[in-house]
C-alpha cells in the first residue's frame, strides 16, 4: 500500500493520453490575454533564469514549460485543495502550507516565461484525496515524485539554456518535497526519503498517462496533449 | 570551520581566504597518479553494476575534456561525502533516525562515487584524504555538517547542470542531484521537524559555481591532500 515512485503509473490503464492531445493552444491564447492583465505576478519570486528566458522560445521548450506548468497547476491546486479542507494538521500542515506556496510560485514562474503562450489551468477534481491526513499524503508523495521524475526527464530536451538553468533549480525543490512528505509519514523507513542512489526519470507519455489516470484533471485541458505533439523529438 | 545551522547555511558561508586556486589545481592535475591508482582500485573493485544509471554507462569512453573536469570535481564532492559517512558510521555515535540515515546515505554516496570512477575510467582523480575536524564524533555536529554538505551538493551539481555537453552524462547528473536534494530535505526534517531548517527552504533552488563550492570545501580543511 505504500506508494513508491512509479505509483502514478499504475493508475493508467486505458491509455487515454491521445484524448488529451487536441489543440487548446488557441482558446488558451485569448483567455490568456484577460489574465494577463489581470496577474499580479510576483515578480521578486521569479529566478533570474526564467525572467531571460522571455521571448523567443523555440517550439520545443515552450512544450516543455507548458507540461511543466500543468504539472504545477495540479500540485499548486492539491495543497490548496487540502489547506481549505482543513484535515492537515502539525507538520503535515506546514508541509502542505511551504509546499504550496512553492508549487504557487513555481506556476507563476512558469506563466510569466510562457507569456501569451502559456495554457490555462484546468480544474480539478482530486477525488477525495485532500480530505484525510493519510490519502493527502500518500497523494503528495506520488505528486512530488512524480514532479521530480518529469522535471528530470526534460533537462536533456530543453534546448534555450536559461530554460535549463531554471528547470534545474525547480527539480531539486521537488525532490526536496517528496523526501520531505516520505520523511513525514515513515520517519526515515518506510517510506525512505532516499529510496535509491539514482533517481528514475520519466518521459513525457509516461507522466501524462499516469496523471490522465489519476482522474485529478477534471477538464480534459489539451495542456499535456499540445506538449506531446510537439514531442516528437523526445525519443530520437 | 563554524558551518551554522541557520537555513542559509552553506560550506561558502566559512570560506575566508580564498584559497580556490590550489583545489582547482589539485582537481585538475594528478591524472597519472590517479591512473595508477585507479589500476588497483578496479582490480579490486566489486563494482555493483546493477546500480549504474544507464546514462553513465552510455557515457564510457569519449566524454568530452569539459565533461570530464565536471565529473572529476562531482567525484571529489562524492568522495567526501562518503567517507564523511563511512567515518561517522564507524565512530557509532549516532542512534535512531540520525544513524539510519547516516547508513543510507553513506550507501548512497559510494555508488555515486563508483559510478563516476568507472565512466571517467583511468582519467578518474584520486581520493584524496580526509580529516573531517572531529564533526563526525557527535550526532549534533554529524548532523549539521551532513545538511552543509548535501545543501552543497546540489548547489554544485545543480551549477554544472547547464555547462555539462554530453546528454548522458546530463541526464546521470540529474539522477545524483534529485538524489542529493532528497537527503538534504531528510538530515534537514531530522533536525528541525519541518520547523526552522526547513527541508525546502525556498521555491528555487540556488546553484554555486565550481571556483564557489571548492573554496568552501577548501576552507573546512576537511580535505588533507
Amino acid at each position: 500500500m505504500t506508494p513508491d515512485i512509479t505509483h502514478l503509473e499504475r493508475f493508467d490503464t486505458d491509455g487515454a493520453l491521445a484524448e488529451a492531445a487536441d489543440g487548446l493552444s488557441r482558446s488558451s491564447f485569448l483567455r490568456r490575454s484577460g489574465l494577463l492583465l489581470g496577474g499580479g505576478m510576483l515578480a521578486g519570486s521569479l529566478p533570474v533564469a526564467f525572467a531571460r528566458a522571455q521571448g523567443g522560445l523555440p517550439k520545443g521548450d515552450v512544450a516543455i514549460l507548458n507540461y511543466a506548468l500543468t504539472l504545477e497547476y495540479l500540485e499548486s491546486a492539491f495543497y490548496q485543495k487540502a489547506i481549505s479542507d482543513g484535515a492537515l494538521k502539525g507538520e503535515y500542515a506546514r508541509f502542505a502550507k511551504t509546499v504550496g506556496a512553492h508549487e504557487q510560485a513555481h506556476v507563476q514562474a512558469l506563466k510569466k516565461t510562457l507569456g501569451a503562450k502559456a495554457v490555462k489551468r484546468p480544474s480539478f477534481d482530486f477525488q477525495g484525496t485532500t480530505g484525510a491526513q493519510a490519502t493527502f499524503a500518500k497523494t503528495a508523495i506520488v505528486l512530488e515524485d512524480t514532479g521530480v521524475q518529469a522535471y528530470q526527464g526534460q533537462a536533456g530536451n530543453i534546448k534555450t539554456p536559461a530554460v535549463l538553468k531554471a528547470a534545474i533549480s525547480i527539480h531539486p525543490v521537488e525532490a526536496r518535497h517528496a523526501a520531505w512528505i516520505r520523511s513525514i509519514v515513515g520517519s526515515g523507513n518506510d517510506p525512505s526519503p532516499a529510496p535509491a542512489a539514482f533517481n528514475p526519470a520519466l518521459d513525457m507519455a509516461s507522466v501524462l498517462a499516469a496523471v490522465k489516470g489519476t482522474g485529478f484533471i477534471a477538464t480534459k485541458s489539451a495542456a499535456a496533449g499540445a506538449a506531446v505533439g510537439a514531442q516528437p523529438a523526445m525519443t530520437g | 570551520m563554524e558551518a551554522g545551522l541557520h537555513e542559509s547555511a552553506t560550506l561558502a558561508d566559512v570560506d575566508r581566504d580564498g584559497a580556490l586556486a590550489e583545489a582547482v589545481h589539485e582537481l585538475g592535475g594528478d591524472t597519472r597518479a590517479a591512473f595508477l591508482r585507479k589500476g588497483a582500485l578496479v582490480a579490486g573493485g566489486g563494482l555493483a553494476l546493477g546500480a549504474f544509471p544507464a546514462g553513465f554507462a552510455i557515457a564510457q569512453g569519449g566524454v568530452p575534456k569539459g565533461d570530464r573536469k565536471i565529473l572529476n570535481y562531482a567525484l571529489t564532492l562524492e568522495y567526501l561525502e562518503a567517507a564523511f559517512y563511512a567515518e561517522a558510521n564507524a565512530k557509532g555515535k549516532l542512534t535512531g533516525e540520525t544513524a539510519h540515515f547516516a547508513q543510507v546515505v553513506g550507501a548512497h554516496e559510494a555508488a555515486h562515487v563508483e559510478a563516476l570512477k568507472k565512466v571517467l575510467g583511468a582519467k578518474a582523480v584520486a581520493k584524496p584524504s580526509f580529516d573531517f575536524q572531529g564533526t563526525t564524533g557527535s550526532e549534533k555536529t554529524f548532523r549539521k555538517t551532513a545538511m552543509v554538505l548535501e545543501d552543497t551538493g546540489v548547489s554544485a551539481y545543480q551549477g554544472q547542470a547547464p555547462n555539462i555537453k554530453t546528454t548522458a552524462v546530463l541526464a546521470s547528473a540529474g539522477a545524483i542531484l534529485a538524489v542529493e536534494a532528497r537527503h538534504a530535505a531528510w538530515i534537514r526534517d531530522i533536525i528541525g521537524g519541518g520547523q526552522g531548517v526547513l527541508p525546502a527552504p525556498a521555491a528555487f533552488s540556488t546553484a554555486k559555481s565550481m571556483t564557489e563550492v571548492l573554496a568552501a570545501v577548501k576552507a573546512t580543511k576537511f580535505i588533507k591532500s
